[in-house]
């Protein structure tokens, strides 16, 4: 059971990686519509609690629960199913599927779905244009810039209209200008959507985005002082 | 300049870490297999060769002249039997003196109720299994026979000593083994389907091997971008690339040189369909397998390049420009045409005469499937093309094989070929059987067995009718004892010989097998008309007529009795009928009669002829016959009847497809299975992420399957017009209008069973690469 007002909440997670501990104990919550930052530095466990938080992998102990919900206690068909349903993601290089045009990249995740066919790429087209992206729909992952692809991964992981937003370094690989646009973009539509989002970073001024900061270390999650 | 680049590949390949190295491996391993092919494919002209001496060595031929009997020869009889299917081949030996020649292979001749055996025959005959045979060979196990005097280690052959032989008694007498004879030249289409069947069965090998070198090609050239960086310019990588897989190469070429040496050892250990060959055997032609040695590394830096046309390796990344670049049919499609007029120039063949031109034929053949080779990735990019629409695993299946569906192509070429060239070998085989094939006019629905003896006298033919006949498994016997009888008093004016006719006695059912006899009693006589026209009735009249008397004891070298005449008179009652095929498929004509009618006593040279209906639900009936007659006498014939009898040389080329074909398959079921996972591990990351946002794994495992199937069903579509076209060019070679196509569905069936198969071991890796672990990069 999540403590109250939270959406998503892990407790005592430890996670290792042969004899490498990545989480050891580390506690999470998150509020809806909130988005909070996961910070630290490299090999400090970020990406492995983002991970463990939308169920990609189940913690070695601890608990996550999403909602009512124990995620560690579901089977990974459900985790799959919930992924779907309430979850999105954008990952480091965005990750498109490159034989996809950039339409059909984002309507994915809404066939997936169950969506039809053109009701899916219909409302994938209005989320290109949101993100300012809608000239690329029908290129692939290959022949656009970076950004435009990145802006592309993020109209994917909001077009299911889901609850929860993952990102992982989600301006990695793009220069200032091209990662401020994207971040814009991304906390704007997702507070549009009411969408709570975790974003994994080391960069301060991407974090200055979010609402409220964490810092990963040594695989321990800790509040940061002084956050909004 | 580039023999310094290639040199620095292959620093990197052997130096470049764990990577490096796996990759080499996987190169290494799909080399290995294929050289091993090639070097197993070099051996077999020795394999053949060293048969065909030791057979020689130890045949027992009979000269022209008798051989006088000496302290230095032997009497030697040829025996033959099959036990469960397998065939048993022995001879009778009896030394006429210590300084009698010993057949190859043995150290010392077995004495009277002594053998000595093949090893196979050895281990047969100590198995739970040999117990009936044990019964059929009463002879005590003195030895084995070594190499020399063996075909093969698998088999089944002995020697067994007797003291009861005798030339009258069907043996003949040997001063030493071995003939030098030349085997009968091969007949001009088989020798078509020989050498079609090399290019069939080595042209998948040659498709694995190029397929092999550019295994983890794609992730190489990723790290060779990295070269880039620091001034290395686009023929510099691409050499580069091309040493790395000559290390792979080579290194593949050595592995598989050693395990092929190493496993040659067993080779021994493996029969298949009735060969088996010795280690020693197994040893390529010097000139193949400088060949094989010098072909391989030249292949892969060869493919290695011709790949990395299409490839830019840039600084940032590897770039493939060639999906923008359609493929051309123009230049393809002239490849396989101008394979089929080869064919087509090189004029009729027929089973008696035609000129074989094999450098015509091979280069026609290995342009037809090369040419498949080529046709594959246009027909794959063309159909995928205008494919669209469905749901999400079509659509990730489709739009992947869209952007670049060369591998995919690569990855079914093999299969393609192998299945187009089996197609035109099943379809340009099952056409010309008929001409290998003999219809014998046996009839084994009315018997199964035809019992011959040698020589008989009156006691060993009766003990054999009253032995078969009580034998475990026996419904019926159709016996009959045979001799001549010929006309009384000497040859007259205008005759060359007295003439003559057979005798046959037999009971009332057995006659009435062998003549349209109607009612019948035990003291009937026939005189039986020939049907089959061999034999005039006048000439038969001559000395079969009712009341006339014949003699049995005419000498045919001095055309006088043998000894006082030995007559019998004819009855007045005997009546002409006409003769009936019997089940062994002769026509028995002259005069038949009961046993009360005629003695055979009487007979002079008597033979024993027995047919053998048995229970088909005693499954060994046929066993215990054969113990039965190898109890009455080790040398009487036991003949199965069968419609159809094969060309030896038919069954033996029959054989070696069934062999060759059946390794060409695994390997290229291996090649698929290395391929597919290749291309699974460089998506690993992506199906990650596809699995991490909630894509069910059915839905990517459908994906793949589609993926593998597209190309698949488009080549197997490709292999049958191919495999088709270069079958009826070879049947227009010989000559021959009418086909069966049933014969090409199995190759077809074949093809994409093996798929399937590919797929579903593919299955597990592709689950296990779904695990989020293709998420971490720290």
């Amino acid at each position: 059971m999540t403590p109250a007002g939270s959406l998503l909440h892990a407790s005592a997670l430890r996670k290792a990686y042969g004899t490498t501990p990545a989480l050891d104990g580390a506690d999470f919550s998150l509020h809806a519509g909130e988005v909070v930052a996961v910070m630290g530095p490299s090999g400090s466990g970020k990406s492995t609690l983002l991970h463990c938080l939308a169920g990609i992998i189940g913690p070695d102990s601890g608990t996550v629960h999403y909602g009512n919900r124990e995620l560690t206690a579901m089977s990974d068909a459900e985790r799959s199913a919930l992924r779907r349903a309430d979850f999105g993601f954008v990952f480091q290089f965005g990750q498109l599927v490159p034989e996809l045009t950039c339409l059909e990249n984002v309507a994915l995740p809404l066939r997936l779905t169950g969506a039809k066919r053109k009701e899916a790429e219909a409302r994938s087209l209005e989320w290109l244009e949101r993100l300012e992206v809608d000239t690329v729909a029908a290129k692939r992952p290959g022949e656009v810039s970076g950004g435009q692809g990145q802006r592309v991964a993020v109209a994917r992981a909001l077009a299911g209209t889901p609850r929860v937003v993952f990102a992982d370094e989600p301006t990695g690989a793009l220069d200032s200008l091209n990662g401020e646009r994207v971040m814009t973009l991304l906390t704007e539509a997702s507070r549009a959507t009411s969408a709570a989002v975790v974003l994994v970073t080391h960069e301060a001024r991407v974090a200055a985005y979010s609402d409220r900061e964490v810092v990963v270390r040594d695989g321990v999650a800790r509040e940061m002082v002084g956050a909004v | 300049m580039r023999a310094r680049h290639l040199a620095l590949g292959v620093r990197f390949a052997a130096g470049g870490g764990r990577e490096g190295w796996i990759r080499t491996i996987l190169t290494a391993v799909g080399v290995a297999l294929g050289v091993m092919l090639l070097l197993a494919a070099a051996s077999i002209p020795h394999v053949l060769d060293a048969r065909q001496q030791r057979g020689d060595a130890r045949t027992a031929v009979e000269g022209a002249k008798p051989v006088a009997r000496s302290s230095a020869t032997l009497l030697y009889a040829r025996t033959e039997t099959s036990f469960r299917g397998d065939a048993i081949t022995g001879a009778l030996l009896r030394p006429d003196g210590p300084d009698a020649p010993a057949p190859p292979g043995v150290r010392e001749l077995p004495h009277s109720g002594e053998m000595v055996v093949s090893p196979a025959l050895k281990e047969l005959l100590a198995s739970p299994e040999g117990k009936l045979l044990r019964e059929r060979l009463p002879f005590t196990t003195v030895g084995t026979i070594g190499q020399p005097g063996l075909t093969g280690p698998g088999e089944l052959t002995y020697y067994a000593g007797s003291d009861t032989l005798s030339t009258a008694h069907g043996a003949h007498r040997l001063a030493r083994f071995g003939v030098g004879t030349q085997p009968p030249p091969l007949n001009p289409m088989l020798l078509v389907t020989i050498i079609v069947a090399c290019v069939v069965l080595l042209m998948p090998v040659a498709i694995f091997i190029a397929t092999a070198v550019r295994f983890g090609g794609e992730r190489r050239d990723r790290r060779l971008a990295a070269l880039r960086l620091v001034g290395a310019d686009v023929p510099m990588v691409r050499w580069m690339a091309a040493g790395e897989a000559l290390f792979g190469a080579v290194v593949g070429l050595l592995l598989g040189t050693v395990v092929f040496l190493a496993l040659r050892q067993f080779i021994g250990s493996v029969t298949l369909w009735d060969v088996s060959a010795f280690p020693g055997d197994l040893t390529p032609l010097p000139a193949l397998a400088a060949l094989v040695a010098l072909a391989v590394p030249l292949c892969a830096v060869a493919v290695t390049l011709f790949a990395l046309r299409g490839v830019t390796i840039e600084p940032l990344g590897v770039v493939r420009n060639n999906a923008g670049r359609r493929r051309r049919l123009w230049w393809r499609l002239p490849v396989p045409v101008t394979g089929i007029a080869l064919l087509l120039l090189n004029g009729r063949v027929d089973r008696g005469n035609g000129v074989v031109n094999p450098y015509l034929i091979a280069g026609g053949a290995v342009l037809v499937l090369f040419g498949i080779t080529l046709l594959l990735p246009w027909v794959v990019e063309a159909v995928v093309a205008r494919l669209g629409g469905g749901p999400v695993p079509w659509q990730l299946a489709t739009r992947r094989l869209q952007l670049g569906s060369g591998s995919a192509a690569r990855a079914v070429s093999g299969i393609t070929v192998a299945v187009a060239g089996a197609i035109a070998l099943q379809l340009f085989f099952s056409t010309i059987q008929s001409d290998f094939m003999k219809v014998t006019g046996q009839d084994p629905s009315r018997a199964q067995l035809s019992l011959t003896l040698p020589s008989g006298d009156v006691a060993t033919t009766r003990k054999m009718m009253a032995q078969v006949r009580t034998t475990e498994g026996v419904r019926g016997v159709i016996a009959t004892v045979e001799a001549s009888a010929s006309r009384p008093g000497p040859v007259r004016k205008g005759e060359a010989f007295a003439p003559s006719t057979q005798v046959t006695v037999g009971d009332c059912p057995t006659l009435g097998e062998l003549a349209h006899t109607g009612a019948c009693k035990d003291g009937d006589v026939f005189i039986v008309k020939d049907n089959s026209g061999l034999v005039d009735d006048g000439y038969l009249f001559k000395t079969a007529r009712p009341g006339a008397q014949v003699l049995f004891n005419r000498d045919p070298q001095t055309e006088e009795p043998d000894g006082a005449p030995r007559l019998w008179t004819l009855p007045k009652s005997a009546r002409t009928v006409d003769s009936r095929k019997a089940p062994s498929g002769e026509t028995a004509f002259g005069i038949f009669a009961t046993p009360g009618a005629l003695d055979t006593a009487v007979l002079d040279h008597p033979t024993a002829h027995a047919m053998v209906k048995t229970d088909p639900a005693v499954p060994d009936a046929a066993e215990y016959v054969r113990n039965t007659a190898a109890r009455i006498d080790p040398q009487m014939r036991v003949i199965t009847l069968q419609n159809l009898e094969r060309d030896k040389q038919y069954n033996s080329v029959r054989t070696g497809l069934l062999v060759a074909s059946t390794a060409t398959l695994a390997l290229i079921a291996a090649s698929m299975l290395v391929t597919t996972l290749e291309q699974l591990r460089e998506r690993r990351r992506l199906l990650s992420v596809l699995v991490a946002f909630g894509t069910r794994r059915a839905t990517l495992g459908w994906s793949v399957l589609w993926q593998t199937a597209v190309p698949v069903v488009l080549g197997l579509a490709l292999a049958l017009v191919g495999g088709a076209g270069l079958g009826l060019a070879l049947l227009s070679m010989a000559g021959k209008t009418t086909f069966d196509w049933s014969v090409v569905w199995p190759m077809v069936a074949t093809g994409a069973g093996l798929v399937l198969l590919v797929t579903l071991f593919s299955l597990p890796p592709l689950w296990r690469m779904m695990r989020p672990d293709g998420l971490r990069t720290e």
